[in-house]
């Protein structure tokens, strides 16, 4: 009798247990994750090795840090919203993410699902896109996540005493801290800073300094800018100076890095009928003069690329070639130069302390002979 | 070489000759400095971490007032050499002469053991020369190249290029050709070690200018002789 009633215990207790875990512990899962995607994503182990297309294998990884994913961009949405298909486990059915789909995400601007397609739009049409692009290898054009990942905003609120006031007078109206410090940091974020200059380089140089794929769209390979000014200047952390964006794709004269285009296009602010405005942007080269816009190359290459466009050539082939010929000439004489003075200079430095060594020895023997005649 | 303690000195350089030296040489090794960060590789400039942008800002600032200083000095010793009597001799004893390149051989023979003694040289010596000449030709070169791309906006891309060829190369030469021809020759040199304080004090040692500057010490002495006898004469006058 009494081993019954131990076990009608242990049965209770067990159920109480569990409801403890379903009711308590997972309710933080459940607020956002009602799709319940965490209770698998949630481990650190989900991944499997596929192949890659270069049949190489790859490592991927479907674990999902929710603290992270909370904080990202992307935090308030739902895996579906981007994710389409996943409906079958395991997910064969899923798709490829596309960016320009409709995110059942109300724009407040418009009222409407908010999505990412004009953008796509622009992107297809631009020297970057399927449309606009001049070369049949559509493969290696850039997509949103070659560019964009969904990261946590890098803006923090607690530290800074001027935020932590500024949401405070937000919470007075707007019920959920939790929405108004995410608009905060939205709103901030995009006010505050844009991708800082060394990171823009180091990601358009990811394709437009790899000589193979800018072979493969007869396009010039980008090396001589991290020479230039421009590029030490960025490299030391300055935010004033122009980074590629600034001129190819510049906001002030009405760019966007998704509409890029070619400068051959007579619209690309590097086209030469563009190049004075977009050097004399505000807080750039005031007074530029035609001459400095037009006559010469900021990044020089080592290839000469032949410039077709509409609106005329401003340097000819012959041009480049003399003007690589005229400032290797200088370099040269330079080269020359200094091999001359400081050989001689060495030379005669070294055949000084020859002669001085000499006289050392001619001063102690004299000092010697001195000593034994006294 | 030995210096007595109580050696008779000369005097080398003045006063305005001293401070214009330590203007060049300040603002010169300012200029280097400040000029070569731009030739740093990725990973030396990393290594300035967050503190790269303050102190790429306030490299052009010193950059350009060194820039300033150097050319005003230059302007003033243009003036100083053509204007002032203590120019005028300067520049008549620093002008080549024909002796300058038979000095210069019989140097170089006597230094390669080849000569019994050191030929007895002028005021300035061949090296000196070439020295200060070469500073004329640098200096014209960095402060044209440097005032335009100070002025960028108002030249041609190609002419910027050409002047940062020029500005890079004359730097370069000038850089090495101080360290190796001047401070190793001038100051590391073991007749003065640790440095010729001739630049501080203005002063040169009785013993140094008979070695160095043979014909300019006799000329000196001869000089200074007919100075006593003129104050000697005049004081007999008086009496």
């Amino acid at each position: 009798m009494k081993t019954k009633h131990t076990a009608r215990n242990i049965t209770v207790a067990l159920f109480l247990l569990i409801a403890f875990f379903i009711l308590f512990i997972p309710t933080t899962v459940l607020a956002v994750d009602d799709e319940n995607c965490l209770m698998c994503h949630k481990y650190a182990g989900l991944g499997r090795y596929a192949k890659s297309e270069e049949q190489k294998a790859i490592k991927r990884i479907f674990y999902v840090n929710e603290e992270l994913f909370k904080a990202s961009y992307h935090g308030k949405l739902r895996c579906k919203s981007c994710h389409n298909g996943v409906e079958e486990i395991p997910h064969t059915d899923v798709t490829n993410v596309d960016c320009a789909t409709d995110c059942h995400l109300n724009d407040p601007s418009t009222g409407r699902d908010f999505s990412h397609k004009p953008i796509v739009d622009d992107l297809k049409k631009s020297a970057h896109g399927e449309d606009g692009a001049k070369s049949e290898n559509i493969e290696d054009l850039p997509k949103c996540k070659d560019c964009h990942s969904n990261k946590p905003y890098q803006i923090s609120v607690d530290k800074d005493l001027k935020s932590m006031q500024f949401i405070k007078v937000c919470n007075e109206c707007h019920e959920s801290e939790e929405w108004t410090n995410r608009f905060y940091k939205h709103m901030f974020y995009r006010a505050q800073t844009r991708r800082p200059s060394k990171q823009v380089v180091a990601l358009c140089s990811k394709c437009h300094a790899d000589k193979e794929k800018m072979e493969r769209h007869d396009l010039e390979v980008v090396v001589g800018f991290k020479d230039t000014f421009h590029g030490k200047a960025i490299v030391y952390g300055d935010e004033d100076v122009a980074n590629c964006l600034n001129c190819h794709a510049s906001y002030q004269m009405g760019f966007s890095p998704h509409r890029i285009t070619s400068h051959t296009e007579s619209s690309s602010p590097v086209h030469p009928n563009n190049k004075l405005e977009n050097c004399s942007q505000a807080g750039c080269h005031a007074n530029a003069q035609e001459a400095f816009a037009k006559k010469g190359k900021v990044h020089p290459s080592n290839v000469v690329v032949e410039r077709v466009d509409e609106g005329g050539i401003t340097i000819s082939e012959e041009e480049q070639e003399f003007q690589r010929w005229v400032l290797d000439m200088i370099a040269l004489f330079y080269k020359i130069l200094i091999i001359a003075v400081v050989g001689g200079l060495g030379f005669h430095r070294l055949a000084d302390l020859y002669a001085t060594h000499r006289e050392r020895k001619i001063a102690l023997r004299a000092a010697k002979l001195g000593r034994h005649s006294s | 070489m030995s210096h007595g303690k109580n050696e008779r000195m000369f005097v080398r350089l003045t006063k305005s000759q001293r401070i214009q030296h330590v203007i060049l040489f300040v603002s010169t090794g300012l200029l280097i400095l400040t000029g070569f960060m731009l030739m740093g590789e990725r990973w030396v400039i990393d290594m300035f971490g967050s503190a790269g942008n303050e102190i790429f800002y306030w490299r052009g600032i010193v950059h350009r007032i060194a820039g300033v200083a150097v050319t005003l000095v230059c302007l003033y010793h243009l003036g100083y050499v053509v204007v002032q009597e203590e120019g005028r001799s300067w520049i008549k004893d620093m002008l080549p002469r024909l002796s300058d390149a038979t000095h210069a051989s019989q140097n170089v023979s006597y230094m390669l053991g080849f000569r019994e003694a050191r030929p007895k040289m002028e005021r300035f010596t061949y090296i000196e020369k070439v020295e200060y000449f070469s500073v004329y030709f640098g200096m014209f070169i960095v402060i044209v190249t440097g005032t335009m791309m100070w002025t960028e906006q108002y030249w041609p891309k190609f002419w910027l290029d050409v002047a940062d060829a020029f500005h890079l190369g004359e730097a370069t030469l000038a850089a090495l050709a101080i360290i190796i021809g001047h401070i190793f020759s001038v100051h590391y040199n073991p007749h003065v070690y640790p440095m010729n304080k001739a630049f501080i004090d203005g002063k040169i040692s009785e013993s140094m200018m008979k070695e160095e500057h043979g014909l300019w010490y006799e000329r000196e002495l001869e000089r200074l002789a007919a100075e006593e006898a003129e104050a000697a004469s005049e004081g007999n006058n008086n009496a």
